[in-house]
């Protein structure tokens, strides 16, 4: 027996824990609580056993198992079902995982909601199903179906203190507002992705990746539908996983519960937008110029993210522009490694993974920093659980109260500031070095990935000071207001799984050299796209890092973030006010009002869409409606008529019917008569 | 071939109607059981007649008996069933259904309110059974004038004026499309060369092929024009607002949920059958008044206060993307409008629901005075939502299943015409629609509880709404989750009549 044949099951079990929680979880403990976790944890299980059939061969990549879901013209069908490779079933095992480490930690953080709990284990449970059925959906429209519903679901959940928030009016406004901007600066990116299946499936007439990611059907088609097609996908990437310009939701996001933001605004769901780039490769690959565009999109926002990181003293808002950050650091390798092949695919010569590891680098990133923004995330929420506040100039000297806490969080810090040999430091620096790969060659876009690079290292100097700086204000020093408030460390239900998270934040690194570097693999080998094989051998991967002088600088780049961070934020002899005039500064200001980019869709909203909105009323109040009524009353001397005709309507209106059958009968007859004596 | 079954589920509810209109005085509170009974049998044999139904032919379980038969005229009564008549019967049973349970605590002279429901009932499974023109006329305004008293006797403050209003656009449309009928009834006769008037479907159809090109852009011009105030078009909406706002929430299910699909049932039957090159030469025209109806319906729901006028609005702009789907004359396009017709059917009938909720146990429907209600009515906050995400098309719920078809038969269209640009107003209307939903509920639902109402009465939805509601939003789940439900009904009619329109492309 194959546990991949049941792969299906996998998104039912949360599912089926969604209608049970829904309709009796009031009546189980914890509001539904465990029957969630039990649900992830299983499948987890049978995530992880359909990942090794599939990693390791038993099960020829991809397995493709589709039936037919709606027959919409001759020879075009739209179909359901499976498409496992070695993508999908990484994306599958760490979703679950984390997932029930989550839900584990929530019966904690969660436990004083009352009854609210089950809609929230309700909802969360939903999502969970939503998100696998993405990764494994085996055609972009099923993608797109669930695509949509993990975006209501992180609409619902940030709006869960949408109304009767703890904290009371002002707070539940803010959480529907945030919902309300979430859904839709998203949608704008789901509108373009709608229209990228349009292109598609006008062009291939399928919308199945089987079919579409054959390199001979591709090299057939109509390469400039291809690159729309492509684009208009990555507008939907942009959205769902905050790219600039649609970025701006993410930190209005941070206003839904902290195992929220852990799990759907870090861990998964955002990164549904670099699965969809990594699964579409073999489309975008058609182009070197779309793979530019990746690229500098991902770059531009991994550095402008981090900017805004640097003075924010909300600790979610923080790990929130970092999330961007590092969404870009994915998005950027993924660019890069696939600008490689593209130029491979254009001229004919193969690519195999070595040279195209901004794939490899991508996914990797993508892994790693789910575990530890996810460990991040839950450290920053059992702080907050335990002090009663997000901001960190009134926490400070936690180290000593939050024990697990403070060391936990540590290891993720080190993990994203990139500091051997924590998980981020491995594929952190593997997505400078795929961009370096390009920045050296001589590839017509070299200077412009040279660019790229240097903005990376800027962004890996922030990260580490902002991060550092954040451990520091929040854990060191002396104790803030809200830190004389802290009961201590978190229970043992939330802090279990950030010490299982936190393993994996240090260690996950390690599966570069043991399997992942062979097998999260893209190549372009004899004419065809393959997902897995080639790759580094372990040891070209330590030799490659340990040998290459650029592997250093970013080591030194990172430490001297740290650095700075240890200067202003602990030892404290060197002020930041120093820097921005106390926070005067225009700098300083411009990155406090993120750009002003909240204005600038309040602006599209308030001076676009609503006055073209109140003009069409008006217009349709008094011109439309107006000249109805107008030529009513002209015609019938004033409203007089109107309301004649109204009082003894039953008699005006039986003259009108016998009238008209009158009428009618007539005309029979007469134009019978007619032809008929013609 | 005469087959009972279909005028059984005809004529049902109008014993139904005659039943409850006899139960005058103390008996009065008990019609509803009658309406009940009365309209879940027709549901119950429709149920089965879905079952028994095959897609693959055309008409099916035709009853049929000469009803005027002369030497120059031939009336007849014929009704039968094909994919699209199908569905919309079973949309129209289902609601029917459901709506006299929504509306089991009626008050106000309960049997004759029943009555009129029934009386509906007929009319509108008439319009959709008919295979014959002056019966297709006659179940017309036989629809029409229960709805009338419906709003003039139940309705709001300002319910005559929205009644009357609602009664002069229908008619001054019935006439113009009556005209249009006996101008294709005589052509026909005058083509075929028989001397007999005959009104049957089949007779007009068989002569079709000879009608010049000028004589069918004149005609689908008259009847469009007829059935498009019917969905409506802009500018020939502002019935709809006023007679939704007035209309109690049993006839604003109704007028939305099926009347409205009247007009777009006849574009499909008539004009797109009768009058292929007619439909040709109106496809720009059509493409473009319902891109019009799209985007204007969906700016003006963005200022409605009122909830029940917004999602008023909303119709017209759903209702757009019907003729969208049809004007694209693709198998695909038709398939998706008569799709959205079923799908905008159970939707629209949440959301009027819903909004007739927010009136009676709220107290108003001004969404400025709402907010925060989800704490009070947490049920009545699901509903909203499920309806209002449904509406705007979240994926794995019906609406989304018709309107990617019409994007896609759009996006085709558009592509083959070198218009591929036109993709993008459709597209906007889809933010615009997500935009005055969130913004609704972030308004009314969400956010503190408002100050502004005394919310110390307001009570979460009664039983019989929870039932009728919970009913719909699994029954657009369903269909979201398996279209191939409905749309295999469907599909093979568009498929052929795509076939007959393409010739003319």
């Amino acid at each position: 027996m194959m546990f991949t044949e049941y792969a299906w099951l996998i998104p039912i079990i949360p599912l089926v824990a969604f209608l049970v929680i829904g309709f009796f979880g009031h009546r189980t403990p914890e509001g539904g609580g465990y029957i969630a976790v039990g649900a992830a944890g299983l499948a987890f299980v049978l995530s992880a056993l359909v990942a090794y059939e599939v990693l390791t061969g038993r099960v020829t990549a991809p397995y493709v198992d589709q039936v037919l879901w709606l027959q919409i013209s001759q020879g075009i069908t739209l179909d359901f079902g499976l498409y496992l490779d070695n993508l999908a079933v990484l994306m599958m095992v760490f979703a679950s995982l984390i997932s029930t480490l989550i839900f584990i930690y929530s019966i904690g953080y969660m436990h004083d909601e009352g009854e609210k709990k089950r809609r929230y284990y309700t909802k969360v449970s939903l999502f969970l199903t939503a998100m696998l059925g993405l990764v494994m959906a085996s055609n972009f429209l099923q993608m797109f179906i669930f695509w949509e519903i993990v975006g209501l679901c992180s609409y619902l959940l940030i709006g869960f203190w949408g109304f009767k928030h703890p904290k009371g009016e002002k707070a539940s406004a803010a959480a529907a507002s945030a919902a309300k901007k979430a859904f839709l600066v998203t949608r704008m990116g789901d509108v373009a992705l709608l229209a990228g299946l349009f292109v598609l499936l006008n062009e291939f007439g399928t919308l199945n990746y089987a079919e579409l990611f054959s390199a001979a059907t591709l090299a057939a088609a109509d390469s400039s539908a291809v690159a729309l097609g492509s684009v208009l996908i990555f507008g939907g990437v942009i959205g769902k996983s905050a790219q600039f310009p649609l970025h701006d939701w993410l930190p209005d996001a941070m206003e839904g519960p902290t195992t929220v933001s852990a799990l759907i605004h870090a861990a998964t769901m955002v990164k549904a937008g670099v699965y969809l780039t990594a699964r579409s490769f073999p489309l975008f690959v058609q182009s070197a110029d779309v793979m530019l565009f990746v690229a500098i999109i991902g770059g531009v926002t991994a550095f402008y993210a981090a900017t805004m990181a640097l003075n924010n003293m909300n600790i979610k808002r923080v790990l929130a522009y970092s999330t961007l950050s590092q969404l870009g650091f994915m998005i950027l390798a993924l660019g890069a490694g696939g600008y490689v092949v593209a130029t491979g695919v254009a001229g004919g010569v193969d690519v195999s993974g070595a040279k195209a590891f901004g794939y490899t680098a991508g996914v990797f990133h993508m892994m790693n920093h789910a575990f530890f923004k996810a460990l991040l995330f839950l450290g920053a929420g059992s702080v907050i659980h335990a002090v009663g506040s997000e901001d960190m100039r009134q926490m400070g000297g936690l180290r000593k109260r939050m024990g697990i806490t403070s060391i936990t969080m540590l290891i993720g810090t080190l993990s994203i500031a990139g500091i051997p040999v924590f998980a981020g430091f491995w594929s952190k620096d593997f997505v400078l070095e795929s961009v370096l790969v390009v920045a050296e060659s001589s590839e017509p876009a070299a200077m412009i990935f040279l660019l790229l690079y240097l903005l990376a290292l800027a962004t890996a100097f922030m990260t580490a000071f902002y991060m550092f700086r954040l451990w520091f204000m929040t854990f060191c020093g002396e104790e803030g207001e809200a830190s004389k408030h802290c009961h201590g460390e978190s229970p043992p239900v939330m802090s279990y799984p950030l010490i299982a998270l936190s393993v994996f934040a240090a260690l996950s690194g390690f599966a570069i050299l043991f399997g992942f570097n062979t097998t999260m693999t893209f190549q372009y080998v004899a004419g065809e796209f393959v997902v897995g094989g080639g790759g580094y051998a372990m040891l070209d991967v330590l030799e490659k890092i340990f040998t290459s002088p650029y592997a250093y600088l970013a080591i030194v780049i990172a430490l001297l973030g740290i650095y700075a961070a240890y200067r202003m934020y602990y030892v404290r002899d060197l002020d930041p006010g120093r820097f921005n005039r106390d926070g005067q500064s225009a700098l300083y200001q411009l990155l406090q009002r993120r750009y002003y980019f909240p204005q600038f869709y309040d602006g599209i909203a308030l001076k676009m869409a609503y006055p073209a909105a109140m003009a069409v009323e008006e217009v349709d109040r008094k011109a439309v409606d107006g000249s109805v009524d107008g030529i009513a009353n002209s015609l019938t001397g004033g409203s007089q008529m109107l309301r004649r005709i109204q009082t003894g309507f039953l008699q005006t209106y039986a003259a009108f019917v016998v009238g008209g059958v009158v009428v009618l009968i007539a005309l029979i007859y007469i134009i019978g008569w007619i032809t008929g004596g013609a | 071939m005469t087959d009972m079954i279909l005028s059984l589920v005809l004529f049902t509810p109008l014993v139904g109607a005659v039943l409850a209109l006899a139960m005058a005085g103390d008996l009065a509170k008990y019609a509803r059981y009658v309406a009940l009974a009365f309209t879940a049998l027709p549901l119950a044999v429709t149920l089965y007649l879905v079952t028994a139904f095959d897609a693959s032919s055309g008409y099916q379980f035709v009853d049929q008996y000469a009803w005027i038969e002369t030497s120059f005229l031939s009336i007849q009564y014929i009704v039968g069933l094909d994919g699209l008549s199908l569905i919309m019967v079973l949309l129209t049973n289902v609601l029917m259904f459901l709506v006299v349970l929504f509306s089991w605590e009626e008050k106000e002279r309960p049997n004759f309110f029943f009555a009129l429901l029934l009386g509906m009932q007929v009319g509108l499974l008439g319009v959709f059974m008919a295979m014959d023109y002056f019966l297709f006329f006659i179940f017309w305004e036989v629809a029409l004038v229960p709805m009338y008293f419906l709003i003039n006797i139940w309705g709001g403050p300002k319910r005559h004026y929205a009644a009357i209003k609602f009664f002069i656009y229908t008619h001054v449309s019935s006439l113009v499309m009556m005209i249009g009928i006996f101008a294709l009834v005589i052509e026909s006769a005058a083509v075929a060369g028989t001397g007999q008037l005959s009104f049957a479907f089949a007779d007009v159809s068989a002569a079709a092929a000879l009608f010049t090109q000028g004589f069918q852009v004149l005609v689908f011009g008259m009847l469009f024009f007829g059935f498009a105030v019917k969905m409506p078009i802009v500018p020939f909406h502002t019935w709809l607002p006023d007679a939704h706002v007035e209309a109690p929430t049993a006839g604003s299910v109704l007028l939305a949920g099926v009347m409205l699909k009247m007009g777009t049932y006849g574009i499909i039957r008539i004009c797109l059958e009768v009058l292929p090159e007619g439909a040709v030469a109106w496809q720009v025209p059509m493409i473009v008044i319902a891109l019009v109806a799209i985007v204007y319906g969906a700016l003006a729901c963005i200022a409605q206060r009122d909830l029940k006028k917004l999602v008023a609005f909303s119709s017209i702009s759903h209702m757009g993307m019907v003729l969208l789907g049809i004007a694209t004359l693709s198998d695909i396009g038709i398939a998706a409008g008569a799709f959205q017709m079923f799908a905008h059917g159970l939707i629209t009938a949440v959301l009027f629901m819903v909004c007739g909720i927010a009136g009676h146990n709220v107290g108003t429907r001004q969404i400025p005075l709402l907010g925060g209600l989800a704490e009070k009515m947490p049920n009545y906050a699901a509903f909203m939502m499920i309806g209002f995400m449904a509406s705007l098309g979240l994926p794995s719920l019906v609406g989304f299943v018709a309107e990617f078809n019409i994007l896609v038969a759009f996006y085709n269209w558009g592509l083959s015409e070198g218009v591929v640009w036109t993709i993008i107003i459709a597209l906007a209307s889809l933010l615009l629609t997500a935009g005055y939903y969130l913004w609704a509920m972030q308004r009314s639902i969400f956010g503190p509880l408002t100050d502004k109402i005394d919310t110390s009465k307001v009570h979460d939805v009664s039983v019989y709404e929870g039932v009728s509601l919970a009913a719909l939003c699994g029954l657009i789940a369903l269909f979201g989750i398996f279209p191939a439900l409905a749309w295999d009904f469907i599909f093979p009619y568009a498929s052929d009549l795509a076939a007959v329109l393409e010739v003319f492309l």
